[in-house]
């Protein structure tokens, strides 16, 4: 019986990955049929967004950290690649020992030191990934080594994330100021320049969102992964069976913060710039209402749903009929899913397969020999 | 004091917001005792067991569990160090399965890293199998643990514990909520458990009391009033004044 239990879990699994997998292949296949280069960057902004709602559903679904400040770690990702793609039109513009143009305007007359290491592509490639997951790990080290829980912590990552984009939108001398860092050079890598409104760029965005996927599908699915959960469910359980609560927190925190950081720097090479409003409170609740329309407690839900909202939204506003309800419409759109759909849509289709599977024979059931359930005790609903 | 003693309370002390709800309490348990400690309602025989596992924190005295103080500990160094704490109100994870559940028991490597890298069940398969079907269990592995009823909920919480296979567990009303069948089924996992681990449980079903204890150590008002075998303490006239307008010792 129990061994044929652990074969079902095998073969959950193995749907699973079938299902993410067909998802992913049909992104990446999209620009065979698709030829339109303003589609195809429109595209793969929503890619980026999917990528964004991946990282949420991480550390808000599996971890039960509900990040408001999720824009933070995506801004910072978004400032290092366009920090690295504008040295590259330095020499261009300004001659070789030249400066940025914004901080010619802002009569700065060297380059500040934390420019520097941006003439090094590897290095702005890593440093959008490292510097987001670090700032995560800094902030999760103070909050949740201090037993920071619930919405005290949500306030936390909503007011770090303000903090940085007011210190963004100050120092404007080094960092563009509202204008953000515009009039970028292209990326390129291994001789593949990716022009925004490319099908290179989409294919970028679509084979690291695949990767990203996969690998926080087995983050999830590894026992670190369940441990997390579980101390979304029960923390002092967890804590009392010699887990260190806090690091595992701290843990998944950073990884959501290193795949916003990835997503921010695609989104930089989609949009050719960055901007404050990256890390602005608009988009970062947005990011919330994505995951929770698609479904924080799976990473594809997630994915899709944020493809969904921003598809939707996208339609809606070019619309000339609804151009001036299409709020309305996104904001009835959420209050219905949260109201029916407490789970999400992933939610909703993952208790249809459920109501599917049992309706099929179940193996005679043994006689129960030492527990007599308590009369009330079936009616448990699951929380799940 | 003696080097057999696993566990050494020493002159605990506790309030909360000026009520003393531990004073100079003193404690010896040796290592494979099942120990039963019972009182009457607020006696601070929770806070006795949340002391012991790092919960709450000691304000006077100390704690020493295989020759070295603990009471500084962190939680979960507490619970390396070899304590397993079952809590009143049964605590599961209730979205996971029942087999998820004791995987996340079987806490013998904690850290991170080591644990992003194991998939599936790893080597623990067997003993999780094994678990379950001495708990009874074993149809109900891929149940979330929310389906499970309350008597069931109590036992998967006592698998966790034994998943953890820790040397002292402390047992909260382990048999709350259980049909008089399943007390019993309990009272007999107990006494397995006894030699190979410590036990120390907090009980209010004397029957169930009578089937386990060796040594009953007895609090009231925050402090040790009586330990002894069975037999004594119901023979003890100070133990009878104490639980007096609570139905007595035998009804408690």
């Amino acid at each position: 019986m129990s061994s044929q239990g652990n074969n079902r879990v095998l073969a959950r699994t193995k749907t699973e990955i079938a299902l993410y997998a067909a998802v992913c292949l049909a992104i990446l296949l999209v620009p065979m049929f698709l030829q339109d280069a303003f589609l195809l960057n429109k595209y793969a902004r929503y890619l980026v967004f999917g990528m964004l709602a991946v990282s949420l559903s991480l550390s808000w679904g599996y971890g039960g950290i509900l990040n408001l400040g999720q824009a933070m770690t995506f801004g910072i990702g978004s400032y290092c690649m366009a920090m690295m793609l504008k040295l590259k039109t330095v020499p261009v513009h300004t001659g070789a020992d030249g400066l940025p143009d914004f901080m010619v305007w802002n009569n700065v007359t060297e380059l500040p030191w934390f420019w520097t290491p941006f003439y090094s592509p590897l290095f702005g490639v890593l440093a959008g990934i490292l510097l987001p997951a670090g700032v995560a790990a800094l902030l999760g080290w103070f909050v949740f080594k201090g037993r920071v829980t619930g919405v005290y912590a949500a306030i936390i990552t909503l007011a770090a994330m303000v903090v940085v984009q007011l210190v963004i939108i100050d120092q404007q001398a080094y960092t563009g100021g509202f204008n953000g860092i515009t009039d970028l050079g292209q990326f390129d890598i291994a001789g593949i320049t990716f022009d925004a409104y490319g099908s290179s760029s989409y294919y970028l965005v679509a084979i690291c969102l695949t990767i990203t996927l996969f690998l926080a599908l087995a983050i999830t699915r590894s026992k670190a992964g369940l441990i997390v959960q579980a101390i979304r469910d029960e923390e002092d359980r967890v804590r009392f069976f010699g887990y260190d609560v806090a690091l595992y927190k701290i843990f998944i925190f950073s990884i959501s913060a290193a795949i916003a950081g990835l997503a921010g720097m695609l989104y930089t090479i989609v949009m050719e710039f960055a901007s404050p409003t990256f890390l602005g409170v608009p988009l970062s609740l947005s990011v919330v209402i994505w995951v929770a329309v698609g479904g924080r407690q799976s990473l594809l839900g997630a994915m899709l749903g944020a493809l969904i909202v921003t598809g939707v939204q996208g339609a809606l506003s070019e619309s000339e009929t609804f151009l001036d309800t299409w709020t309305l419409i996104m904001g009835l759109l959420f209050v219905l899913v949260v109201l029916f759909l407490p789970q999400g849509i992933a939610g909703a289709f993952a208790s249809l397969a459920r109501r599917f599977e049992r309706q099929r024979p179940a193996p005679v059931p043994k006689p129960v020999q030492h527990t007599e359930p308590m009369p009330n005790g079936r009616q448990i609903e699951s929380t799940r | 004091m003696s080097t057999e003693n696993q566990l050494v309370v020493e002159n605990a002390s506790v309030s909360f917001s000026g009520f003393r709800a531990v004073s100079d309490l003193c404690l010896k348990v040796r290592a494979g005792e099942l120990r039963c400690l019972i009182g009457p309602n607020g006696a601070g025989k929770t806070t006795a067991l949340d002391l012991i596992c790092g919960k709450t924190r000691l304000s006077g005295g100390e704690i020493v569990f295989k020759g070295k103080p603990i009471h500084r500990l962190s939680e979960h160094a507490i619970a390396r160090a070899g304590i397993g704490r079952k809590f009143q109100v049964p605590s599961v994870f209730r979205a996971l399965s029942v087999r998820d559940n004791l995987h996340i028991g079987h806490s013998k490597q904690p850290g991170v890293l080591a644990n992003l890298a194991t998939f599936g069940q790893g080597g623990d398969t067997e003993d999780i199998e094994r678990l379950a079907e001495l708990v009874g269990l074993e149809d109900e592995l891929d149940t979330p643990a929310a389906h499970l009823s309350h008597g069931q909920t109590q036992w998967l919480e006592i698998a966790l514990i034994l998943a953890q296979d820790p040397s002292l567990i402390l047992m909260d009303e382990p048999t709350a909520g259980m049909t008089a069948q399943e007390t019993k089924k309990t009272a007999q996992l107990f006494n397995r458990l006894g030699g190979r681990h410590t036990l120390i449980v907090v009980e209010h079903d004397m029957g169930f009391v009578r089937d386990i204890a060796q040594t009953i150590s007895v609090m009231h008002q925050g402090k040790l009033l009586a330990e002894g075998s069975i037999t004594d303490i119901e023979g003890n006239q100070a133990v009878r004044d104490a639980y007096l307008g609570s139905g007595g010792i035998g009804h408690a």
